[in-house]
């Protein structure tokens, strides 16, 4: 891959964000489908996202809103400091 | 949500605390996975949620009603983290191998005699390797990775929360999506 331009994998990233104008898309299309190299550089970048996106989500932990608010300042105090 | 949330805001800038915990129910886990994602540790990041609430109830007077609550209360979280990772480890993500194995983990949270199913097992050891490529990631990147792919934030929303130009969370998310790669491409 060290002999394709530095562009195509920036083009990759840019088709990743959705960010990618329709001629430079084309340009990135053509040569992925002649380079080997950069074709299985973009799948891994595909998998790392999806990897990543996998991570299973978490919820805060039982009794959360309890606790911040057993920690805010008592009613009547004045909210915030400057004033 | 966020007509909900303006109206709650009002409340609370009224006086009324219990409107508060209504937002803090709308946001909890948001706040908390962000934390979690940033540093890896349970307590630190319950610690860290609840630091991002009782902050932004002190200033709630400070938020502007015309942008977005949400930016603004994750802003609130991510300084907060990578003040924390600053303070406490400057060297984090160098020694996060240590810190990943030593902490908490996806096994730590599963009672002792559960028996496993081998394809869960699987799962979780995959689980483990993201969670430990995302905390190898210097803060820089971590924070643009969770907020993009974690939280699925736009980008032009991620500058707004980290107050820095597009074209950096730009660069950022690339360098970030390359370093993981590195890691991941093998799984």
């Amino acid at each position: 891959m060290t002999s394709c331009p530095k562009q195509i994998v920036h083009l990759m990233h840019e088709y990743l964000d959705g960010e990618i104008e329709e001629a430079t898309k084309k340009e990135l299309k053509l040569h992925l489908d002649t380079c080997a190299d950069c074709k299985k550089h973009y799948a891994e970048l595909k998998k790392t996202i999806a990897l990543v996106q996998s991570a299973s989500h978490i919820e805060a932990p039982a009794g959360f809103t309890a606790k911040v608010m057993a920690l805010l300042p008592r009613e009547g105090k004045k909210i915030g400091i400057e004033r | 949500m966020d007509l909900i949330v303006q109206r709650r805001i009002r409340q609370v800038l009224k006086g009324d605390q219990n409107a508060f915990g209504e937002i803090v129910e709308l946001y909890k886990d948001k706040v908390y996975q962000i934390c979690f994602r940033m540093l890896w540790d349970r307590h630190e990041a319950e610690d860290a949620a609840q630091e991002t609430f009782l902050k932004a109830f002190l200033n709630i007077h400070t938020y502007n009603v015309d942008k977005k609550f949400s930016t603004w209360l994750y802003r609130i979280a991510t300084n907060l983290c990578i003040d924390k990772i600053r303070k406490k480890k400057p060297d984090y993500h160098l020694d996060a191998e240590i810190a990943g194995t030593d902490g908490l983990n996806m096994y730590s949270h599963l009672s002792s005699g559960d028996q496993l199913p081998e394809e869960e097992v699987e799962s979780l050891e995959v689980q483990e390797t993201i969670h430990q490529a995302i905390l190898l990631l210097p803060e820089k990147y971590r924070s643009v990775i969770v907020l993009k792919y974690i939280e699925e934030l736009p980008l032009q929303e991620i500058a707004n929360i980290l107050d820095l130009p597009l074209g950096t969370v730009k660069t950022r998310v690339h360098r970030g999506r390359e370093a993981l790669r590195k890691h991941l491409r093998h799984l």
